[in-house]
This record gives structure tokens, sequence and C-alpha cells, in this order.
């Protein structure tokens, strides 16, 4: 017991809480994960104006010097050049000033004892460069130093607004729901899963029973045989699964083919009727795990009960509606709400099959946009923010499906209290 | 059952049905064994020449048996781990009171409803604290973990379906409680260990993502990643092997089933018939 | 002393290592045995105070990578670089040992596992020295601190970055510095399928003439439907397979926004990006019109599958179409398209009408430097960076994969002038594009993307869906976009 809880506490129920938070924050690949990060770049001195703070600051904030003073100089000694250059760096060029790396790289140039390689131009332009622009700081602490070190001088207010603006970390914001709300295509996204949930639901717990029926009425080999083929579709890897049905429906694949003998132009079948397929498909793999609960569950009815019902002369059709069906009332209500919670959040086959598409949206479900969002933009700025977002409003959506299902199905019965009391 | 006989309307409607599934693995197993005419759905001729994946090397995409260890050893730890933990934590929820636990069965159920997906971010900081991100450990506890919800639901039921007479009487003669769930109670679940070993072992079977995101620098190829790197390679234009090497993917799980079969077919009634 | 990431162990002592250093943490367990053997030998030099030979010590540079089969130079020839970077220290006297260890990415989600990956590795303190990233992801990981500015480590002004194609520099800027050195450079042109465009009334002399007056913008999207529909109604190829675009998303289809007359993506100087109404219309209406006005195109097009796409535009399926410059290795490999030049024609992607310019996306690749690179590291990955760019070197990738090169010098070499496809499908790069480098890209992409989804399935008209955009991105991006 320990154990699984606290596997299950530290990589799903933190987790999940986590998430929670996130949904409130900005947080995506550019913002980073960890910490502050202070830094005042080309483009933060652009927005800076913008927020109105003080010309002189911004100068200031944005100026570049290369200075030879004795710091630098100093600096200049320790990173193991020749002596002789070093010399007549000290001599030559002490006092000097530039204004950029290229105008003191060609300074030095001009030296007899030019340094020929990178590496020692680079390490003296470093030494000498004063500025505080593209420095990094991790700390509130150490900008202010930097900013000290560069004689740059602020107050605490303007402090507290330079610490905002040239932060690229992530912020809180309630943004991401705005932006749900707002949104012409949270909808569509909405009625595309409603659909795709219900249909699947369907044809899953639709087939599940009717096989669990039907092959309970077979002999056994029969029954063997198909519950073995309809268990294939849900151990296979998806990959694969998936693969073959592209297969199956594509332009010069089997369904073309054999329509093909019947007079009917060869068609990506799978692009003209996507929902179909995203359905079946999805259908498929489903209707196993339906099947194992159902047909056990058929097996478990006293073999009494049905021989008795036999012998009063039902027919199977009736034994099924009379006897079989009411006793399964739970095994069905279970499977329905367990599956609907996987529905609403797999979407790993519609990935593969449709990727959402082909077209407008067409079958983007909910949890597909989230992955969209948060693991795969195209372009790799992922926002995590805005994909804890949709996650949160999906945990919504299931626990008020969960509730609802409650309602039908006693919860309390399912945890009902245990059997042996210590 | 053995005295049902054949209803021919009930077995066709079924084979209509099924046929889409038996098509398609059918035509997998002859592809991968016949030089395949893309015009054509029907096979040219007998090869073995796209099975050459197991004994030699397709140039840039390493040895086939390499990726085959790497996924049974991640496989068999995540069956492994979750077969153990929801077995014992299934017969605790089925049998012992303490404190919070509906709301525990309540949570796990739940959690069921949250998109794994866009948990990555806070499952990385949680590796991070703990120190096992980029190791192999963290990401079969990861995946494990995200099994378990599904694993501890599904013992539970199962333990709720054995009587709790025979615990009494095996208490009674004084056997300890650990003795009477080990030699008592978890042999009559063995369908129960054999439905969710292999959904976890499929599970763990076919991760794709994980490794690569949560374990970067460890060199983990997995049969996912194997398949994938050969679809997209433009060096080969060979549909015959694709589908050879999606059938050695198959077959394992497939071998896995037929042998628990028999026992993953009485998960139900599972209890007092064994 | 190469050690490349498609290791083998399946001889039994070695298996067991690997076993072990598989369920713990790789990289410690390496520099434990590294320790060790240092150690032992240390010993042992000292039991022999006559021993005269220094021990150079290893470094190992790790490089991260997407790359196919067909793409493993990006990679492999860092570790080429390596052996030369090895002499040239040997000379120098410095006693280190480079040892380059990379691990490539590959399938259908490479990038997302690239990019996620790379980006929690480097947040964890871990994660490679180089990576070879899209010119994309230098905004995102320079604005998060994952990556140094290449200008800082390598002399850019000096061989061979010196001799780099001048208009790549900008797509490896951002922020007011270069952050990385161009990998690899393509394009994306458009394609004619040629005895269909003799079908249809060309001359050989036509046909050869084609791409300059593409470039004179003589020969505009307009006639690209038109001649679309006319090898349609000729029964050359099925409806809908006139004007083939590509199959699923991609930058590619920004082409036809920037083609238009006013189609900018970013302001220079505030680097803010841009949205044209004007043209993001054209770009829409062209789609909607090949659709339902010429019905060249397919409604269904989007999302369909690449197999099938490459197999059908290679075997003369269908008309006109536009790909990438490393379509030619899949066509000419796994298709088996023989005669390419006889077959095909190649251009820039026709201007959009009166004020547009003919032109193509490039999409360079860049290596790039992830801050977990210190010290001495810095220097060595910068070096490995200048080596590997060498016209030769980098040939080698350009070849294998049908990219183009990335310098001056290297469309001399004879291995890339021999191959008559690289050599004239570099001149594309002359008027080529790149995508903006900026932050906020791809929001802005996705909601162009599905501005364009709904006009092309007809959801919307093209104006309807350049309100829907603009509406959208007023309302989630604020100011960050300046729409005109």
């Amino acid at each position: 017991m320990l154990p699984a809880s606290v596997t299950v506490t530290l990589f799903f129920v933190i987790p999940v809480m986590m998430t929670f938070v996130f949904s409130f924050t900005t947080m995506s690949s550019d913002t980073g994960i960890l910490g502050n990060r202070y830094i005042v770049t080309k483009a933060t001195i652009l927005d800076l104006t913008e927020h109105g703070i003080d010309a002189a600051l911004v100068r200031q904030l944005g100026h570049k010097v290369f200075r030879f003073n004795d710091a630098g100089l100093a600096k200049i000694r320790e990173i193991g050049l020749d002596s002789s250059l070093v010399k007549e760096i000290e001599e030559k060029l002490s006092g000097d000033e530039f204004a950029s790396e290229k105008a003191l790289f060609a300074a030095l140039k001009q030296l007899i004892n030019r340094p020929r390689s990178f590496k020692h131009r680079k390490a003296i332009s470093k030494s000498v460069v004063n500025t505080i622009t593209n420095q990094e700081f991790r700390t509130a602490a150490a900008f202010r130093a930097g900013l000290v070190a560069n004689g740059i001088k602020v107050d605490d207010a303007t402090f507290g607004q330079l610490l905002d603006l040239t932060n690229t970390s992530w912020r809180w914001t309630t943004d991401n729901y705005v932006e749900l709300l707002a949104s012409d295509f949270t909808f569509k996204i909405l009625a595309n899963t409603a659909f795709y949930v219900f249909f699947t639901l369907l044809f899953n717990v639709g087939f599940a029973l009717v096989l669990a029926l039907a092959t309970f009425y077979m002999p056994s080999g029969q029954s063997k045989f198909f519950r073995a083929v309809w268990l294939i579709p849900r151990i296979s890897p998806s990959v694969i699964y998936v693969m073959l049905w592209k297969w199956f429906t594509f332009d010069s694949g089997f369904m073309s083919y054999f329509l093909g003998s019947l007079g009917v132009e060869p068609e990506n079948w799978l692009n003209e009727f996507p929902w179909t397929f995203v359905i079946i498909v999805n259908g498929f793999v489903g209707a196993s795990m339906g099947m194992i609960i159902f047909a056990s569950a058929v097996l478990a009815i006293p073999a009494d009960v049905l021989r008795a019902a036999e012998v009063d002369g039902a027919y199977p059709m009736q034994q099924v509606r009379r006897i079989i069906l009411p006793l399964m009332a739970w095994p069905i209500l279970f499977i329905t709400s367990y599956q609907t919670l996987s529905l609403l959040t797999s979407f790993e086959y519609i990935l593969l099959l449709t990727d959402g598409g082909p077209g407008f949206f067409t079958t983007e479900t909910w949890a597909l946009n989230a992955y969209h969002t948060a693991l795969s933009n195209y372009f790799g700025n992922l926002r995590y923010g805005f994909g804890a977002t949709l996650a949160v409003v999906l945990v919504f959506f299931g626990v008020a499906l969960s509730l609802l299902y409650l309602r039908l199905f006693d919860f309390k019965k399912l945890v009902a209290e245990p059997l042996i009391e210590n | 059952m053995d005295d049902r006989k054949t209803n021919w309307p009930l077995t066709l409607f079924l084979l209509i049905v099924s046929a889409p599934i038996l098509i398609m693995y059918v035509w997998l197993f002859i592809d991968s064994v016949s030089e395949i005419n893309i015009e054509s759905i029907w096979p040219e001729k007998f090869t073995l020449r796209n099975w050459r994946f197991l004994t030699e090397e397709i140039p840039g995409h390493g040895s086939v048996w390499t990726a085959t260890l790497n996924t049974t050893i991640f496989a068999t730890s995540v069956v492994a781990i979750v077969v153990v933990l929801s077995s014992t934590a299934g017969y605790a929820l089925s049998r012992l009171k303490f404190p919070f636990r509906a709301p525990f069965l309540g949570i796990v159920l739940l959690l069921h409803s949250f998109p794994s997906v866009t948990l990555i971010i806070s499952i990385f900081l949680m590796l991070r604290m703990i120190g096992l991100y980029d190791t192999l450990v963290g990401v079969i506890l990861v995946k494990a973990a995200l099994e378990l919800p599904f694993g501890i639901w599904i013992m539970k039921g199962f333990y709720d379906t054995v009587p709790w007479e025979i615990e009494m009487a095996g208490l009674q003669d004084g056997a300890s409680r650990f003795q009477v769930w080990y030699k008592l109670v978890l042999p009559q679940i063995m369908p129960g260990v054999a439905a969710l070993a292999i959904f976890s072992f499929m599970a763990g079977w076919s991760e794709f993502v994980l490794p690569l995101i949560l374990a970067p620098s460890s060199d983990t190829r997995l049969l996912s990643v194997y398949l994938a790197g050969l679809i997209i390679d433009d060096y080969l234009s060979d549909f015959g092997l694709f589908k050879a090497v999606g059938l050695f993917y198959v077959v394992p799980v497939m071998i896995f089933y037929l042998f628990t079969q028999d026992k993953l077919m009485n998960i139900y009634g599972g209890g007092t018939k064994g | 002393m190469i050690s490349l990431s498609n290791k083998i162990f399946l001889v039994a002592p070695e298996a067991l290592t690997a076993l072990a250093s598989r369920l713990g943490h790789f990289r410690t367990k390496n520099v434990a045995v590294k320790q060790l053997t240092l150690a032992l030998l240390g010993a042992i030099l000292f039991a022999l105070p006559t021993a005269q030979a220094v021990q150079a010590k290893d470094m190992e540079i790790v490089v991260w990578a997407p790359a196919d089969q067909n793409e493993r130079y990006r990679f492999e020839a860092v570790a080429l670089a390596a052996n030369v970077l090895n002499e040239e220290l040997k000379i120098e006297n410095r006693d280190i040992n480079v040892i380059v260890s990379s691990r490539s990415f590959t399938g259908a989600q490479t990038w997302q596992q690239l990019k996620q990956g790379f980006s929690l590795a480097v947040e964890a303190g871990q994660g490679p020295h180089i990576i070879v990233g899209g010119h994309e992801d230098i905004p995102v990981w320079g604005s998060a601190g994952l990556i140094l500015p290449i200008e800082d480590s390598v002399d850019l002004e000096a061989w061979p970055f010196s001799d780099v194609f001048t208009s790549l520099w900008p797509i490896m800027s951002w922020n007011g510095q270069i952050w990385g050195v161009p990998q690899d450079a393509e394009s994306r042109p458009f394609f004619g399928w040629n005895p269909h465009l003799k079908a249809i009334g060309y001359s050989d002399a036509d046909i050869a003439a084609l791409p300059a007056k593409i470039k004179r913008g003589q020969y505009t999207l307009q006639n690209v439907l038109e001649d679309a529909k006319k090898i349609q109604d000729k029964g050359l190829v099925e409806k809908g397979y006139g004007f083939y675009p590509r199959a699923t998303k991609g930058g590619d289809y920004w082409q036809f926004y920037a083609v238009q007359k006013g189609g900018d993506m970013i302001d220079a100087k505030s680097g803010k990006l841009i949205l044209d109404k004007g043209a993001l219309l054209g770009y829409y209406q062209f789609f909607h019109d090949a659709v339902f006005k010429y019905e060249v195109t397919k409604k269904n097009h989007l999302g369909m599958e690449w197999d099938q796409w490459y197999n059908e535009v290679a075997n003369g399926k269908a008309g006109l179409w536009h790909g990438g410059t490393w379509h030619y290795a899949r066509y000419t490999r796994r298709e088996g398209l023989k005669d390419f030049f006889d077959k095909v024609t190649f251009s820039l992607i026709p201007s959009g009408g009166p004020g547009g310019k003919a032109t193509t996306l490039t999409h360079p690749l860049t290596y790039l430097i992830s801050r977990q690179t210190k010290g001495e590291e810095l220097e060595i990955a910068g070096r490995l960076i200048t080596i590997v760019s060498e016209p030769r070197l980098n040939t080698l990738h350009a070849i294998a994969s049908a990219h183009l090169g990335i310098s001056t010098a290297q469309t001399k070499v004879s291995q890339y002038s021999d191959d008559r496809w690289t050599a004239e499908a570099t001149e594309l790069l002359k008027s080529a594009f790149a995508l903006p480098n900026s932050i906020n890209f791809g929001k802005y992409d996705t909601l162009v993307w599905k501005g364009l989804t709904a006009a092309w399935s007809g959801d919307l008209s093209p104006e309807q869906a350049v309100d829907t955009v603009v509406k959208e991105m007023k309302a989630t991006m604020g100011d960050q976009v300046i729409i005109r």
C-alpha cells in the first residue's frame, strides 16, 4: 500500500497539482521553468523605453564601452598573453576607450605584437568591457551589484520596474483562461470532443456487449477465436495498428481494391470519412476491454439461473433481455464511466491517424489540442502554461461527468467498507 | 459451454465485423514474407529478405536485438512494479480499513481523467528533485506510476470478488495476514494479475516518448524508435521490411497473450471458480 | 577514439556493463570508470619515472542532432572534425584528446523530442555541448538562456565563416547577437511535371524559360491555377491533382504570403511581427480559389500521407506542386524517379501578382552551443564547429541529404559542383527568405495556419478567415504584432 501511494503521489498526484498551479503562469519554452533570470538586451532596451523608463537611465543600461583603465589592464595581465604584447598595450592603449568591439579589434590589429588568435582578442575584449547589456543575473541582488559595478544608480521603485521588465522567467497570470474563453476555436474543439467521446463510447460498449454475449452462445473454440481477434488491436503497439489502418484505407489499399472490384473509384477513405475511421479505430481498441469484463460477468451468472430459464422455454434473446442484461448493469456502468474518462484524455490514436486533420480542426479533440499546445508546437515554443490550462479544463469536465455517473451508480458501493476488520 | 452449437448467422455476423482486423493482420503476415507490388494488394512471390534485419544490421539503424533487449528490460520492469504495487495496494483497499481510504480511491479514479502528456514538466521537476532525472530507473518509475491507478482499481475489483471466508479460515488456522494473502488470496486472483500484466507490458512495450525526454543522455534505443527510424529513412523503400519489423514488434505480445488467454477470460467470475 | 551513438553491445561482458550503466547514471558511471583508469595510469607512470609520454586528457563533447539516416553527417561530421582537431591539438602540444559522442533524434516526432529533451536537459544542468537546432529555436532558447551567442566563441570574420553566404547571417541572429552558424541550407521550390506542361502546349524552350519568367514575376500564382486547370481538364491528372501542395502543415505555406504584395513578417527595427491583411487575403484567396473556383486542389488535401504524396508527385500523378530541395533525394532514391531533369522543372514560388515577388523559403539548421559548455570545453566546441563548417566537410551532408551548402567556396568543391541538383538549386538560395526569429512566432504561425485551413475547407470565406485571424491575434497577442 505504502509504496504504491508514494509512487502515485510522487509521479502522479503532485504533478497533477503542480499542473493546476502552472495553468496560472505564462510558462513556455522561452521563459524556461526554473528560477529568475535578469538580463538587459536590445529588445529589453526598446521595451524599457515603451514602459516610460527615464531615457537617461535607458541610455546608461544600453551603454557599452571598452575601457583600458587600471582594472581592465589588471585583468589583461592575467590572461597569459606574451609579455611584449602586455607591455605594448600598457604603453599604447592605457586610458583609451572604444565604443565597439570592432573598433577595439581594429586598434589591436595596429599593434606590433598584435594578438593573432581570436581567443586572445576575445579575452582582451572581455577584460576591458564595461556594460550591463547581455549580462545574465540569476538573483535580484546580483543584478543590483551589477548595476552598481557599472556605475548605474537607480531608486528602489525603478529597480522594481527593471526587475520586472528584464526578467525572462515566467509570470503569474489568468490570461490563459481568458484566452481560452475568448477563442473561437474552443467551442469547435469542445464539440469535436463530445462527438468523439459519445460515438466511440457507443461503438465500444455496444460491440463489447454484442461480442461478450455472442461468444457466450458459441462453441468454445469459436468464442476463443473471436475474443482473441478483438484483443489484437488492444495488444498491438499503436504505431503498427494505425499503420495497418492506413494501409487498409489509403488509395491503393485494401478498401479501395475491394470496392474497386465493385466498380467504386479508389479514394483515400480515411481522408474522405475521417470521423468514421477515428471512431472505428478507437472503438476496436476500446471494445476489447469491455468485452473481457462483460464476458466474465456473463460467465459469473450461476448456470442454474440460465438453465431454469431454458426449461421455461426462453429463447436466447429473451434470456439476454430478461436475465443477463439486468445482472450486468453494474459492469456496464463501470465500463461506460471508465471509458468515458479514458476517451476524454486519449489522443494517441487520433494523433497517429489524422493528427486532428484533415483540414480545419476536423478531428482535433481537447486532449490532442492540449498535446499540440504543450508538447508539439510546430515551431518549438511550447506553451506549458496554456497546455496546463487545457488539462485543467479537461479534468473539470472529467469530474463533472464522474459526478453524473456517480449519481447513476453508487460510488459508496464501490468504496464500500472493507471486508475484514482489524 | 461445449454443448453450444454453431449458430451460423451469428458466426457470420461476427466474421464480417471482425473482417478489418483479420484482413489487416493476415496481410501484415503475408506482406512480411513476400515481395510487394505497390500497385496491387496481392503479393508477387515468397521471400525471406524482409526479415534480414534479424541477422544483419540495416545500415544506420543499429541492431534490432539491442533494441529488443532494451525494450524487454523496460517493459518487464514496468510490469514488475505495476503488478507488485497494485496487487498489494488493491488488497489493502479491499480488505483493510485505514484513514482516507475512500478519498484515496476517489483520487485514483480522478487521476484517470488527467491527460498524462501535460504532466511532463511537473514530472521532470519531481524527478530532478529526487535525483532520478536522466536515469532509466526514473523513467520506469514514472511509466509505472502512470499505469498504477488503472492497476489499483482493477486489482481492488478482483479482491472484492474473493469471499472473505477463505481468509477468515486461514487466519483462524493461525496464519499471518501476509501468508493468507500470499497463499490463499493471490492464487484466486491470478486472472487479474495476468490481465494487468499484459496491459502494463503493452504500455511499456510501445512506449516512445518518455525515455527520450526524461533520460536523454542514456543511450536507450527502444523498438518503437527503431521502427520509426526505419519508416522515415529515405534510403529504404521497403514496405516489406517495415511490415516484417512491425510483425516482429507485435509477436512477443501475442505470444504472451496466448499463454495467459485462459486466465484472462476468467476475469470477472474469477474468485471461487479459479 | 570516437564513439557514436549507435553502440552495439551483444557480447556478454560488455552487455553486462552496458546493462549496469543503463540502469544507473550513464555519465557519472563513465566518469567514475575514467577516473579509475586515470588513477591506474597515473600509478603506472609514477612507478616508471622514465616514461616520457604525456597522457592526453579526454574531453567529451556531446552533440545532439535531428537526423535521419541520410542526414547523419549532421553529427558524424563533427566526429570527423574532431579527428582534425585532435591532430591540431597535438601539434599545439595541448594535452587534450577530444571525444565526440552524439545522439541523433529520428522518426515522426523528431523535432518535438529534440526540443523538449534539450530544454529540460539544460534546465537540469545537463544536456549536450553542441546542438543542431532550427534557426527558429534561437529566440526561444536564447530567451530562456539555454544557449550562448556563438559570436563570443568563434571568429565569424575568419575562415570559413567569412565565406558563408551573407544572406544566412541575419537568419542566425536574434536580439542583436549572432547565436549560431548555419549547418545547412535549403530552399523550397515550385515544381512542374514537364510531360503535362508539354501536353497543354508548352514547347521545350517554353519550359526551359519558365524558371526565369517566374523569377521576373511574369508567371504568377494566377497562371499556376490556370495551367493546373488545363492539365486537369485534359485528363492528364485526376481532379484535385492539378496543383498539389505540401501534404501537411509546414513553414512552406508562408511562401504564399511572402510572394504577395506587402508580405513582410517582421519589423527589423522593433523586432515585432507584422501581419499584412492584404497579403494574408491574397494567400488565403489563392488556396480558396484552387479548391473551389478552379477545383485543382482537394478540399481534404491537408493531412494526407507523405508516403502517398511522394509517390504520386514522383510518378507524374500531379501537375504542379511545391516541395523542398531535399525532396530530390526522396524522388530519385526511394521513389525511383530516374530522369528527374527531363521530367521535372523547378523554380522559385511564383509571385502573387502585381507588387509581389517570386521567392522561396529557406530553413537553415544551425550549430548552437549550450550554456553547459564552459571554459576549455567552450573553446573546443567552438573549434569543432569551425572545422565542421569547412566546405568539404559540410558538403558531405549537402550531397548525402540533398540539402544546400552554406558557403561560396563550397560551390566549388567538386563533389558539390558535380552534383547537378545541388549546383542548380543553390541558385534559388539567392532569392530566398526565412521565417522570422521571434519568440512569438509559434503563436502567430498557429493562428495564421488556422485561418488557412478554414479558408481551404470552405468553413470560412477568405475575407472571414482574415477577420477571424486578425481578431484572434489582437485578442491574444496584443501589441506584440503590428497589424496593417
